[in-house]
C-alpha cells in the first residue's frame, strides 16, 4: 500500500551542508531575501499588488498558513507519493507544493467563502452583497468580507494543527489517506464553525445598524468581562492557542503532556492544556499591557482601547512563535543535551528573549521596511502580518524542500528511526517521579511565581529604560 | 552514597525545577493576572493640574468641514492605490497631481507644477492641478475659526487648520470673511491639526491673505510637509509642538498627541479651552486619538472650571467613511458617563455615529445642513456654536 507522505516529516534526516551557525544564517538570509522581495510584490503598501490593505492581504496570509497545515499536518502530502517527495529536486517541490497551496487557496476564497457561503448562507462573507448596504463603499465591503474570512481562519490555525498535536489525529489516526485527512479536515473545520459563531459572529453582527439583534448575541455576552463588545477579546485568546500549540509541537516536543501514559487522558489534557496556557499568556499579555501604558478606558481610541489591547495581546503572542520555529527549523531545536524539562526551559526562555528584543526591532523598524503605520497603536498596523508571511516562508521552506540548500533531505534508515523511538521512549522514561524531583518541583514551582511577579515589577521600569518608538 | 546517586538526584532535582519554573510562572499568569487583585498595582491618577488660565467664551464657526464631497469616490482611490497606509503624498490627489495616474505621484513631482503660483495666484494653479490629479473634484477641506473672549472682554482668533481644495477653501473662506480677518491680521495664529490632505493641503489659501501669520504644527510632520509650508508661500515663523500641553492665551491651550494616522501621517494637536463659570471644552479637527482619551487626558493634565467636561465641538473621527467597529459603539456607549452638556461634531463623526449619539440622548447641537454639509445631526458648514456666548 502506498504511504502517499505519510510520516514523511519524522522519516526524513536533514544533513547538514555546513557547520553552524552558518547553516542556520544562510537559510535566514535566503528566507528573509524571499520574504521581503514577496512582501514586496504581494503586500506592501509601496509594492506592487498592494494587498496590505490591511484586511485582504491578512485573509490570504493566514489562510495560507492553514492551507500548508491541511497539506502537511492533516493530508500528509497526499496525493504525491513518498518517492517524488524524496527524489525531486526541493527547488521543483517547493514550486509545485506551493502553487497547489495557492491554487486551493484561491478556491477556498472566492468559491467557498464568497460565491457558496456569501451568496447561500451568510452575506457578510461576499462584498458584492454588503455593496447592497446603503453607505457602504467598495474599500470597507471588501475589509469586511475579508475579515469575517480572516476571523474564521484565526480559528481553523489553532484547531487543524491541535487535532494532529494534541489529539493526536483520533479516532482515524490509522486510517489511509486521502480519507484520513477528510475526516480531520471536516471536525475540525465543523469545530471551527462553531466557534466562529460563538465568538466572532456577534462582531460581525454589530458592524451593521442596527445591530443584527434577530441573527447574533447583541449586545455580546463577553461585553463586561472583556470591557468592549469587539471580538477581539476573542482574537486574542485564539491567538495565544495558535502560537501554543505550535510552541508545543516544536521546543517543546510535546512535553509536558507526552509524559501522560494512558493515550485518552494525554489528548483531553494536551487539547485543552493548550488552552489553559494560551488564556493564562492572555491574561498576562493584558496585563503587560496595563503595567507599561496604565488600565484600559473603553472608549477610547488606539494604545488605550481594551479592544486594542486585546489584538494586541494575539499580536504579541505571534512573536513567539517566530524565534521557537526559528529554533526548531534551522537550530535542530538546541538544547538537546539536557533533560527534556531543561531543555525545554532553556528554550523558552531564548525564545521569550529573542520575541522581545524582535517585537521591539519590529516596532523600530517596520515603517521604514515593510510600508506599514509608524507606531504601536493603529488600526492598520498588524505585526500578525508580516510575522505569518515569514513564519509561511518557513513553513514552505522547512516542510516542502528540506531547508534547501543549507541542509539535505536523506531518508532515515530503519534502525535509525527505531533509535530515533527509543531515544524518546528513553527521555520520556527519564523523567520520572522521585523524592529529588518532588523538592525540585516545590522549589521550581515557588521560582515560577517569584518569576513572574519579578516580570510585573520590571515591566514599566524597561518600558520607561527604552525608547521603543521615537516621537 | 555513590557519586552516580548525587548526580542522579542533581538532575532529577533540576528536571523538577525546570518543571516547577515553567508550571508556576503559567500559574501566576492564569490565575492573578486578570484577577481584581491586579489592581494594586496601579496607582491612584496623579493629577497634574496644569492651569491654563480662564477665558469668558469660545465661539467657533465651522469655515467648512466637508472634507471630500464622496465617500465612494475617496475610498475607491484609497483601495485602488492600495489601502489606508499609502503615503498621502503618493496618490496624486490634488495639488499634488502631476498627470501619472493614482497612487504614483509624489511631492515633489506634484509641487514643480503649480509651485511658481503659490500662493498669490491660487486660481490658476487649482486649474493646473484639476488636470494632472485624479479626483479633483472631490477635494473640500476642514477648516474652523476660533474665537476667545478673554475676561476682560478682549476677543482673540485662531484659525484650525485650511482644508484640502484651493478653490473650495477660498469660496468658504469669503463665505465666513476669513479672507478679510486674515488679510487685516485679525487672526494671529494659524494651528495646523495634522498633516492630512483634507485639514492642511489647502494652506496656500491662508498663506495668500496672510503670508506671514505664525503658524502651529505638531511635531511629526514628515519632509514633505515641511517644505509645503515654505513652498505654499509662507514667510513667517513656524512652530513645532512637541507631545503635551502647549499654553496659548490664558484660557486657551492645544495639545499635541504623538499618533500614528492612516495614509502615513504622525501625530495630531488639538484645544482645550477652559470657559469660565462652564468648564472645560474641546475643539478638534479629526481627533485621531479619540474623545474619550482627550477627555481623560485633560483630566489628568489641566486644571478646569467646576472640575466639569462641558463642551465639544469638531470631528470626532468615529466613522469618517460611514464604515462601523464594534469599537466605535464601546465610544457611543462609554461618551454618556463624562457628562458633556454641549456636543457639536461633524466631519470625521460620521453621519451613522451622530445619528446613534442623538438616539443614546446625547446632548448634540443641529446644525442647518447647508453649504453641501449633508445631514442637520451635523453643526454643518457655515454653523456656529458658543460656549459661554449664545449665537
Amino acid at each position: 500500500m502506498e504511504r502517499f507522505g505519510t510520516h514523511y516529516l519524522e522519516e526524513r534526516k536533514l544533513v547538514q551542508r555546513w557547520p553552524q551557525p552558518i547553516s542556520a544564517i544562510v537559510s535566514l538570509v535566503l528566507t528573509l531575501a524571499m520574504f521581503y522581495a514577496s512582501w514586496w510584490i504581494f503586500q506592501d503598501p509601496r509594492g506592487y499588488m498592494r494587498m496590505y490593505t490591511p484586511y485582504v492581504g491578512y485573509m490570504y496570509t493566514r489562510w495560507w498558513l492553514i492551507m500548508l497545515i491541511w497539506m502537511v499536518y492533516i493530508f500528509n502530502y497526499w496525493p504525491f507519493r513518498r518517492s517524488w517527495l524524496e527524489n525531486t529536486h526541493p527547488l521543483i517541490k517547493g514550486v509545485v507544493l506551493t502553487a497547489i497551496s495557492v491554487a486551493i487557496l484561491w478556491v477556498l476564497i472566492r468559491g467557498f467563502f464568497e460565491a457558496l457561503l456569501g451568496n447561500y448562507g451568510i452575506a457578510y462573507f461576499n462584498p458584492g452583497n454588503l455593496m447592497k448596504l446603503p453607505r457602504m463603499t467598495e474599500f470597507f465591503a471588501l475589509e469586511y468580507a475579508s475579515l469575517a474570512c480572516l476571523m474564521f481562519a484565526a480559528i481553523a490555525s489553532w484547531l487543524s494543527p491541535a487535532w494532529v498535536v494534541a489529539c493526536e489525529e483520533v479516532p482515524w489516526q490509522d486510517m489511509n489517506q486521502p480519507g484520513k485527512g477528510i475526516s480531520i479536515l471536516i471536525a475540525t473545520f465543523f469545530l471551527s464553525t462553531l466557534v466562529f459563531f460563538m465568538t466572532m459572529h456577534s462582531h460581525m453582527g454589530i458592524l451593521y445598524y442596527p445591530w443584527q439583534s434577530f441573527t447574533a448575541i447583541t449586545p455580546p455576552y463577553w461585553e463586561k468581562f472583556a470591557n468592549t463588545v469587539s471580538g477581539n477579546f476573542h482574537v486574542a485568546w485564539i491567538m495565544c492557542c495558535t502560537v501554543t500549540v505550535w510552541i508545543v509541537e516544536t521546543i517543546w516536543e510535546r512535553f509536558p503532556f507526552k509524559l501522560i501514559r494512558t493515550n485518552w487522558l494525554r489528548r483531553v489534557v494536551a487539547f485543552f492544556g493548550i488552552i489553559a496556557i494560551a488564556w493564562a499568556m492572555h491574561f498576562f499579555l493584558f496585563f503587560a499591557q496595563e503595567l507599561t501604558w496604565g488600565p484600559a478606558i473603553r472608549g477610547t481610541r488606539l494604545i488605550n482601547a481594551p479592544d486594542w489591547r486585546w489584538l494586541h495581546v494575539g499580536e504579541m503572542a505571534v512573536f513567539f512563535l517566530v524565534p521557537a520555529l526559528f529554533l526548531n527549523f534551522y537550530c535542530n531545536n538546541w538544547p538537546r543535551r539536557f533533560s527534556l524539562p531543561v531543555n525545554v526551559l532553556i528554550r523558552t526562555a531564548i525564545t521569550i528573549v529573542a520575541a522581545a528584543l524582535l517585537y521591539i526591532f519590529y516596532y523600530k523598524t517596520s515603517h521604514d521596511f515593510l510600508g506599514t503605520q509608524k507606531g504601536f497603536m493603529h488600526e492598520q498596523q498588524f505585526p500578525m502580518i508580516p510575522t505569518i508571511w515569514l513564519i509561511n516562508i518557513w513553513l514552505v521552506h522547512h516542510w516542502f524542500m528540506d531547508n534547501w540548500p543549507a541542509w539535505k533531505m536523506v531518508p532515515k534508515t530503519a534502525d535509525e528511526l527505531a533509535a530515533d523511538h527509543a531515544a524518546e521512549q528513553a527521555q520520556i522514561a527519564e523523567v520520572r517521579w522521585n523524592p529529588a524531583m518532588g523538592w525540585g518541583l516545590g522549589v521550581g514551582a515557588l521560582c515560577g511565581v517569584a518569576v513572574y511577579f519579578i516580570t510585573l515589577s520590571v515591566l514599566p521600569w524597561l518600558y520607561q529604560s527604552i525608547t521603543v518608538i521615537k516621537k | 552514597m555513590s557519586e552516580d546517586n548525587v548526580n542522579i538526584s542533581r538532575r532529577s532535582f533540576f528536571k523538577g525545577a525546570a518543571m516547577g519554573i515553567l508550571g508556576g510562572t503559567a500559574l501566576g499568569m492564569g490565575l492573578f493576572s486578570y484577577s481584581p487583585f491586579r489592581n494594586a498595582y496601579f496607582p491612584p491618577v496623579k493629577r497634574k493640574m496644569a492651569d491654563i488660565g480662564v477665558c469668558k467664551s469660545i465661539k467657533v464657526t465651522n469655515i467648512s468641514e466637508t472634507s471630500w464631497f464622496e465617500n465612494a469616490v475617496l475610498m475607491s482611490d484609497i483601495k485602488n492605490a492600495g489601502g489606508l497606509l499609502v503615503n498621502q503624498y503618493s496618490y496624486n490627489w490634488p495639488p499634488f497631481g502631476d498627470g501619472t495616474g493614482l497612487g504614483n505621484g509624489s511631492y515633489e513631482k506634484g509641487i514643480a507644477k503649480i509651485k511658481h503660483l503659490l500662493p498669490n495666484n491660487l486660481e490658476e494653479a487649482w486649474a493646473i492641478t484639476e488636470k494632472l490629479s485624479v479626483s479633483p473634484q472631490n477635494a473640500g477641506g476642514f477648516a474652523a475659526l476660533i474665537e476667545v473672549e478673554e475676561l476682560d472682554g478682549r476677543k482673540r482668533k485662531f484659525l484650525l487648520d485650511s482644508g484640502w481644495s484651493y478653490k473650495w477653501m477660498d469660496e468658504c473662506f469669503k463665505r465666513e470673511g476669513i479672507d478679510e480677518m486674515l488679510k487685516n491680521r485679525e487672526i494671529e495664529a494659524f494651528i495646523i491639526s495634522h498633516e492630512h490632505f483634507d485639514h492642511f493641503w489647502g494652506i496656500p489659501v491662508t498663506y495668500k491673505y496672510d503670508p506671514t501669520i505664525t503658524t502651529y504644527i505638531p511635531d511629526g510632520f514628515y519632509p514633505e510637509g515641511l517644505q509645503y509650508l515654505q513652498d505654499a508661500g509662507h514667510k513667517g515663523k513656524v512652530i513645532k509642538v512637541k507631545p503635551g500641553l502647549n499654553p496659548l492665551i490664558p484660557g486657551l491651550a492645544t495639545f499635541v498627541f504623538a499618533v500614528p494616522i492612516i495614509c502615513r501621517v504622525y501625530g495630531e494637536q488639538a484645544f482645550y479651552a477652559n470657559v469660565k463659570d462652564l468648564g472645560l471644552i474641546s475643539i478638534t479637527g479629526c481627533c485621531h486619538f479619540g474623545i474619550v482619551q482627550f477627555a481623560e487626558t485633560a483630566y489628568r493634565e489641566v486644571k478646569y472650571e467646576k472640575d466639569q467636561l462641558y463642551g465639544i465641538y469638531g470631528g470626532l473621527h468615529i466613522s469618517p467613511f460611514e464604515d462601523w467597529d464594534p469599537k466605535y459603539d464601546d465610544l457611543v456607549l462609554s461618551l454618556g458617563k463624562y457628562g458633556f452638556q454641549k456636543i457639536g461634531c461633524n466631519h470625521c463623526t460620521g453621519l451613522l455615529c451622530a445619528k446613534k449619539f442623538v438616539e443614546a440622548g446625547y446632548p448634540v447641537v443641529k446644525g442647518t445642513a447647508r453649504f453641501r454639509t449633508k445631514e442637520n445631526n451635523y453643526l454643518g458648514n457655515g454653523d456656529k456654536i458658543g460656549f459661554g456666548i449664545e449665537i
